[in-house]
């Protein structure tokens, strides 16, 4: 990788312009753009392991400012479901770890737990970024493994004991198995079709010929009775639910060949077909396992669903007090306080005035929802406005998201949309190649029936729907991959049929053109107050927010002795209100904190604390431009799109962020509702926008958009919402997830245009006779091979140079 | 062509070898991740590394070469 001098040594972000801590690394001073990236380099070095720096390929993940809640891992009540018991006396415990980019992280984990006393065995995967650690129970605890991975940068989570036994890993061996057997079998049975070609044409005596015939059927049986019997099985299923599903005919083609075949060698009949069947088993197996890949990467993304179902909860004591507990801990009955931005602990009803959720989880709908007190709270669901209070009723697997999170683990996820297009496509046109098939056999038998046979199979091999059933899968797994590779991890797989088509983007700023942490830069008090008074009141409003400006006024007022704030309620893009003795607080935007004052103008960007009875205090924040902003706003603009900002900020911050990036388009002051009407108003237009953005104030935005793309440190609310997650946060690989999304839609294009033409032109010939099965075996074969090879072309314009494509104004939909 | 007899069984079962192989590997965990494996051999063996840690960090030998 490119060591650059302005950016941190360790994670590769742009270094502060003065002051950047400095860290020793091999003897070499090393700068790094903030505390934790020192630490954990430092800690690296210590361990011996600054090899790391050497090995790896991509730059690290940035440690989070927040401190690792590595102590609650260790309460009895959480353990219990994290942790196994080996016979040996030693636990073990499956960790999702976050941040894994490449084969050096694995090293890296590996080496720095190994260094721990007490650790049995660390087992790393980086596909499935997993880690598997095995301790001993007197030496050692999950909170210590915890804490070291979160020391060296890394943020573990701890899978449900239940993790430890993988069901993916089990489909997957199963798949493999069936598509090694079925690749074993096509082969072998091709050999003897080739000597039965030959002697066709060159003469064979007949003990020979039942001898090659008879061994293709050895090889030909383990494929039709083992690999193919997912076919068999989804067939049967379709037809219990009275449903024509691709399966079907695809079962009934290979019960047909391999039935056909058998009888033909028992008779010593003119043909067999075991090295059809064979190849058509591959070929279609080859599709059923690049399809299930895309589906596991998606299911690592469903792995969320783990995070959303938060595993702390701050249950409130008696005397009103808060205490950490675990979510596996609650009883119903027991008083919950959910902070705005995080996710509710359990099932239960609301205790507190009101407040707003989005449950998208459930309905699909993500436009928050309104509660009040008394109504039923969803564990999962996330709390747009609050904070509030919750009476548990239902705890752990009696929650309407354990529910949720069985059906989808079951289930395979949905499909995306193309692939459902592409299967229908395919399977109506099984359904009137079977017609053909059957007019072709008619026919035959009217006017030759030696020839009957033959002629039928050649239409059934030689528009064997595989080219159209890969055409679609095979480009889009494809292109996931190479997204993945760049840091673009596509939630949802329409996503790329959108972007691709996307004529506007509308940024959020704060947190997604510039940095999401803010710096307090000074604070202003009104004539009688004292800074740190000010500074102790606002902090104890903001402590519960999850803003980017709360953020930075809770941690500069950390230190202060803390004051007790009550009823904090969040208005999305105006601010906080709460009362701390006795005394009505309102901390925010001028004209929030402010309603029917004049705002003195040197106030109007900045986060004003207010009482009744006017300005308390004025906190002057300010902000960076995010590294990759500029590249990425020039990227997007060459590629044709119309770009502009939409923020909740003062009209002077946002103008200065678009001026310095060349955006001209820009609005300012706007709250959710205003961008979710901007957004509408564009799309009524034709307009096909991607929203991006990070942090709460953008959740209902990105729902409202085409496309949502949310920064991978964003609240989890925008993550929640959107579609396409830009994972350490990259946003300058956006504009080349763009031109990838076009490459794809045009590659998927072609293949079904393909598909369809080869079928156009393969059918009548073989219909009236003019192609032997075999000759159509290897038709269907090198059908589906193009489609594939087509479709490894993705990504690879990218790779050779980020040149972006000139935009082709082209039809989106197929 | 008699040698058929003979040959065509052979290569079954070869095949039938390789197939048990197989499936022997992958239920022993060897293509679960082909990623992670591929770098381990780049890699210090643990003990030297951690020796040298163990003798307070005398990076020399690396910065010698």
């Amino acid at each position: 990788m490119t060591k650059d001098a302005h950016a941190c040594w360790h994670c590769g972000e742009a270094l502060p312009e003065r002051d950047a801590p400095v860290a020793m690394i091999a003897g070499q001073p090393r700068a790094m753009c903030c505390q934790g990236c020192r630490a954990a380099a430092e800690w690296i070095e210590h361990l011996g392991l600054a090899d790391y720096y050497r090995l790896r390929s991509e730059p690290a993940q940035r440690p989070s400012a927040a401190p690792a809640p590595g102590q609650a891992w260790s309460r009895p009540g959480i353990e219990r479901h994290l942790v196994r018991d080996a016979a040996d006396g030693t636990r073990e415990a499956v960790l999702l770890v976050d941040g894994i980019r490449c084969s050096a992280c694995v090293w890296l984990i590996e080496r720095s737990l190994g260094a721990l006393p007490g650790i049995e065995r660390v087992q790393v995967n980086a596909t499935a970024r997993r880690a598997r650690v095995v301790w001993r129970p007197d030496l050692a605890s999950l909170e210590q493994v915890v804490e070291a991975l979160a020391r060296t940068g890394y943020e573990a989570l701890p899978l449900d004991a239940e993790a430890i036994d993988d069901a993916r890993q089990r489909e997957s061996r199963a798949a493999l198995k069936r598509l090694v057997v079925a690749g074993f079998g096509a082969m072998q049975a091709m050999m003897y079709a080739t000597g039965l070609y030959l002697g066709a044409f060159h003469g064979i005596d007949d003990s020979t010929r039942d001898l090659l015939r008879w061994f293709g059927l050895l090889v030909a049986t383990p494929v039709v009775f083992y690999s193919a019997r997912p076919f068999f099985e989804g067939a049967r299923r379709a037809l219990r639910a009275r449903v024509l599903g691709i399966d079907v005919p695809v079962a009934l083609a290979i019960a047909l060949i391999y039935a056909a075949s058998v009888f033909e060698a028992l008779r010593g009949g003119v043909e067999v077909y075991f090295d059809s069947v064979s190849m058509f088993v591959f070929i279609l197996l080859v599709g059923r396992h690049l399809e299930m890949r895309a589906r596991h990467r998606a299911g690592d993304l469903t792995d969320a669903l783990a995070r959303l179902a938060p595993r702390f909860a701050d249950r409130i004591r008696d005397d009103g007090s808060l205490e950490r507990v675990g979510a596996a801990e609650l009883k119903p009955g027991d008083r919950v306080h959910v902070a705005e931005g995080s996710g509710v602990p359990a099932d239960g009803t609301l205790a507190s005035a009101a407040c707003r959720v989005d449950e998208a989880l459930l309905s699909g709908e993500s436009a928050p929802v309104r509660k009040r007190r008394g109504d039923p709270l969803v564990a999962g669901s996330l709390l747009v406005e609050g904070p509030a209070e919750l009476l548990v009723e239902r705890v752990g697997s009696e929650t309407v998201l354990a529910g949720i999170a069985l059906l989808v683990t079951r289930a395979a996820t949905t499909r995306p949309r193309l692939a459902q297009a592409g299967e229908r496509a395919a399977a109506g046109f099984v359904a009137r190649v079977l017609v053909l098939a059957a007019l072709t056999a008619i026919g035959w038998i009217l006017v030759d029936p030696s020839r009957a046979f033959a002629a039928t199979l050649s239409v059934l091999v030689v528009s064997c729907p595989c080219a159209f059933a890969l055409a679609v899968p095979a480009a889009l797994t494809r292109a996931l991959a190479v997204l993945a590779g760049s840091g673009v991890l596509v939630v949802k797989p329409d996503a790329i049929e959108h972007l691709a088509g996307a004529t506007h983007v509308v940024f959020d700023k704060t947190g997604t053109l510039t940095e999401p942490e803010l710096d307090l830069d000074r604070i202003e008090t009104a004539p009688g107050i004292d800074r740190d008074e000010a500074l102790a009141l606002a902090t104890a409003l903001a402590r519960g927010s999850r803003h980017p400006a709360s953020r930075a006024i809770a941690l500069h007022g950390a230190e202060l002795a803390p004051r007790n704030a009550t009823d904090v309620a969040a208005e999305a893009g105006g601010g906080l209100s709460g009362t701390i003795d006795a005394r009505r607080l309102r901390l925010g935007r001028a004209d929030y904190a402010l309603p029917d004052r004049v705002i003195a103008d040197e106030h109007e960007d900045a986060v004003v604390l207010a009482d009744e009875r006017g300005l308390v205090a004025a906190f002057h924040l300010s902000e960076r431009v995010r590294a990759g902003a500029q590249d990425a706003v020039a990227a997007l603009r060459a590629s044709g799109l119309s770009l502009e900002i939409a923020s909740g900020d003062a009209p002077s911050k946002v103008a200065a962020v678009a001026t310095r990036l060349g955006i001209d388009a820009w609005h300012a002051r706007l709250r959710p509702a205003d961008k979710l009407a901007r957004l509408a108003d564009l799309r009524e237009h034709g307009a096909r926008v991607v929203a991006v953005g990070d942090g709460i104030n953008d959740a209902p935005v990105l729902a409202g958009a085409d496309v949502a793309v949310a920064l991978a440190s964003g609240a989890e609310l925008a993550q929640a919402a959107s579609d396409i997650v830009l994972a350490g946060e990259r946003l300058d690989a956006l504009a080349g997830a763009r031109a990838t999304a076009r490459e794809t839609m045009a590659i998927l294009r072609q293949n079904q245009r393909w598909a369809l033409g080869y079928n156009l032109v393969a059918v009548p010939f073989a219909a009236f006779g003019f192609v032997p099965p075999w000759l159509a075996a290897i038709g269907m074969s090198l059908s589906s091979l193009v489609v594939v090879l087509n479709a490894l072309r993705i990504g690879r314009r990218a790779q050779a140079g980020p040149a972006i494509a000139a935009p082709t104004r082209r039809e989106v939909a197929a | 062509m008699t040698i058929l007899i003979v040959m065509i069984p052979l290569s079954i079962l070869l095949l039938i070898g390789a197939g048990i192989a197989f499936f022997w590997a992958v239920d022993h965990d060897q293509f679960d991740d082909m990623k992670t494996p591929a770098l381990l051999p780049l890699l210090d063996p643990p003990d030297a590394s951690e020796a040298q840690h163990a003798t307070g960090h005398r990076d020399d030998a690396e910065t010698r070469e």
